[in-house]
């Protein structure tokens, strides 16, 4: 019997790959799915919380179609950007863009 | 529901959207600048006149129009005012876009007004996302190398954090089962310490909040993007940064932890001390850092990182402090307003001067005092308001702040505040001191445009006035912060 | 009250030790010659399961592809927000479909935008 807990610990440990793969991917398109890999686990919790927690009301399910559509312009922007570094550079690993110091 | 609370919203929408197909139809350019400043102007005079009403909530509990928003919509509304005064002349850089560039801020601007008044987590991180994104365009709008890259940073280390900063909020509805603030202090009001240990989500998300919004304000350990991002992008576009985004980025620490957790004391008392430990931590590294910098824009950056602690030792006092009592909030609000006076001259005069010596080394600003006597007179009174002497704005944004801190027994983090504020004054000076003192390396004067000399001598007036009677904004900061007494 | 952190740090401890533990390991086994050292060609090459490919990876995509996919991202995800209206279209009645038309229109403000901006052309 599957219960909440174990949608929270799915979605606790998808939200740690995502990260791990932001800190130490170095092509720029696949931080980006990591951050989507993030923001998706974010949506799990949300939809587990709303179906255990108040079972009567849909505001988990509301706040995560807004996530899906935030996460979306994001990742347009994000790519839109990436496009204009890859014109300039010809390449998107991030540890060659380093013009500006961390 | 009441849309005429919702007008000043809606007009920076009809403008956003104007200036875009008005950009596809005309090529005469100014005219896009003009439109972008009407519409402002109507939405600020339509915020001006609805303060200090007691209007009700909109939107079923997601906005409130109560003074404390009003007062940050007037803010952020003359931020873009400003921001647009003075990008008339920089936008010519780019011959391509510039409709793009003023409806982006104008976005930007009404994600920052919303931030101020939402009290609903979906609403909240709805206002957050649409200004971070608008401002990831913003970011990259030069187009060279630097500035993508800047774009880039500033994309990906702000998306983790929003992701982080949601994942706060979802613990926090799942804690709660409400998404409302006011629901959420409910809920939690009545709490011991043993039954919230004994399930942590909530400390957890509050944590992961903190984290959110750090990264917003710049705060440090989450203040790694600020001087590349300042560094790389356009001028405009960095005071833009440095001032309004961090303005509203406390606007809603402000008011997601006053209204959704300043309730059981020893809470609210243990969110202040974390927001003290941040404030040490930003003040120190941000004036050690930068003291070695070169480039006036990473310089400026650093400044920001600092003055967002001093503006944290606000939010512990607030914290530490008992429920009615707003001294803190009060005081935060009255240092937000000097610091967006501040901070905007100062961008402005290094827009005005950099345009002309295209560089923004601190070198190349020697002999400015003989070149563009003016500029370096704003620059300077500017430098010695983020420094906190008198008769500057500043100095009266710090004792505010400092003394609400002392009246809560916070006397060991004022102390480091006022060393940090020594600490500072050597690296602004310095510049000062470049600028009044050093050898010209040509005798050409600095010209400066009229909208760009206007933008200055508004902030510079608004630095003055708050510097020397500071009772009027305090009078508005105190009426503001007054919808947090319960 | 700061007892009640008190299971939060060990968690840390608990956590560094483990990591440390995991990166020590290998080095330590290493160190004490229980693991022999022969690298080859094939033990340092990346893991990758499937056949070897022939010919180069990466291929290269017209540029136009982008543009098409970016607008496609940021127009197709509107669909979520009409299905829910118009599943609920009788009880969310004239102020939804207003609502509606609203963001509608703002959308098609972004598609002439890039229509006028010659994004949909294929060159």
């Amino acid at each position: 019997m599957l219960g909440l807990e174990h949608y929270l610990i799915l979605s606790a440990i998808l939200f740690s790959i995502g990260l791990y793969g932001v800190l130490s991917k170095r092509n720029a398109i696949i931080i980006l799915m990591c951050i989507e890999l993030m923001l998706n686990a974010v949506n799990i919790t949300l939809v587990a919380f709303s179906r255990y927690v108040v079972p009567a009301l849909l505001t988990g399910q509301v706040f995560a179609i807004f996530v899906i559509v935030v996460a979306a312009t994001e990742a347009a922007v994000g790519l839109a950007i990436i496009l204009a570094i890859y014109r300039g550079l010809e390449d998107i690993d991030v540890t060659k863009i380093n013009l500006l110091k961390w | 529901m009441n849309l005429a609370l919702f007008i000043p919203e809606l007009a920076l929408v009809a403008t956003a959207v104007i200036v875009i197909l008005l950009d596809l139809l005309t090529e005469q350019k100014r005219l896009l600048a003009q439109v972008s400043i009407s519409g402002l102007v109507v939405a600020g005079g339509v915020t001006v006149a609805m303060w200090g009403h007691n209007f009700p909530t909109i939107f079923n509990n997601m906005l409130a129009v109560d003074n404390f928003a009003l007062f940050f919509k007037m803010l952020f509304l003359g931020v873009a005012f400003l921001v647009i005064l003075s990008s008339v002349d920089y936008v010519i850089k780019f011959a391509r876009f510039q409709g793009e560039y003023y409806a982006l801020v104008l976005l930007a601007t009404l994600g920052m007004m919303l931030m101020a008044a939402t009290t609903n987590l979906i609403a909240i991180y709805i206002a957050i996302e649409l200004t971070s994104i608008s401002l990831y365009a913003l970011v990259g709008f030069l187009k060279d190398a630097k500035s993508t890259e800047a774009s880039l940073k500033y994309l990906l280390l702000g998306a983790v954090a929003s992701a982080v900063l949601l994942y706060g909020m979802a613990l926090i509805f799942g804690f709660t089962g409400k998404t409302n603030l006011h629901d959420i202090a409910q809920s939690i009001q009545a709490l011991s310490p043993p039954t919230l240990f004994a399930s942590p989500a909530l400390i957890l998300g509050i944590v992961l909040l903190v984290a959110g919004f750090g990264f917003k304000i710049a705060a440090v350990p989450f203040q790694m993007w600020v001087p590349d991002v300042y560094e790389g992008a356009p001028t405009p576009i960095t005071a833009y940064l440095s001032v309004a985004s961090k303005a509203a980025g406390f606007a809603i620490i402000l008011r997601v932890f006053f209204s959704a957790f300043g309730q059981p004391d020893w809470l609210s008392q243990n969110w202040g001390l974390i927001f003290a430990g941040l404030a040490v931590i930003s003040m120190t590294l941000g004036n050690i850092m930068a003291i070695p910098q070169s480039n006036i824009k990473r310089l400026l950056g650093y400044s920001s990182i600092a003055q967002a602690g001093y503006l944290m030792v606000g939010l512990a006092a607030l914290g530490v402090s008992p429920v009615g009592d707003i001294l803190g909030q009060s005081g935060v609000l009255f240092f937000l307003a000097s610091y967006v006076f501040t901070n905007m001259g100062a961008f402005i005069a290094v827009i005005a001067i950099s345009g002309k010596l295209n560089s923004d080394l601190i070198d190349d600003y020697a002999g400015m005092g003989k070149r563009a006597p003016l500029l370096a007179l704003a620059l300077t009174l500017c430098l010695i308001s983020l420094i906190g002497m008198p008769p500057a704005a500043g100095f009266m944004a710090k004792f505010y702040i400092f003394s609400a801190a002392v009246q809560h027994d916070l006397l060991w983090l004022v102390v480091i505040a006022v060393l940090n504020s020594v600490i500072s004054a050597y690296y602004y000076l310095r510049v000062v001191k470049v600028m009044w003192l050093g050898q010209a390396a040509s005798q050409e004067k600095v010209p400066s445009s009229a909208a760009l000399r206007l933008a200055l001598v508004l902030s510079c007036l608004g630095v003055l006035l708050l510097g020397i009677i500071p009772g009027y904004m305090m009078r508005l900061a105190e009426l503001a912060a007054r919808i947090f007494i319960p | 009250m700061l007892a009640n952190y008190g299971y939060i740090g060990l968690f840390l401890i608990a956590a560094l030790l483990f990591t440390l533990l995991m990166v020590t390991i290998p080095i330590a086994l290493r160190f004490l010659r229980i693991v022999p050292d022969k690298p080859n060609p094939i033990k340092n090459s990346i893991f990758e399961c499937g056949m070897e490919t022939i010919g180069k990876t990466w291929v290269r995509f017209n540029i136009h592809y982008y543009y098409y996919a970016l607008i496609f991202l940021a127009l197709d995800v509107l669909v979520v927000f009409l299905y829910p209206w118009a599943v609920n279209l009788r009880e969310l009645g004239g102020s939804g479909f207003i609502i509606i038309l609203v963001l509608m229109a703002i959308v098609l403000v972004g598609f002439s935008y890039a229509w006028k901006k010659r994004v949909l052309e294929w060159k």
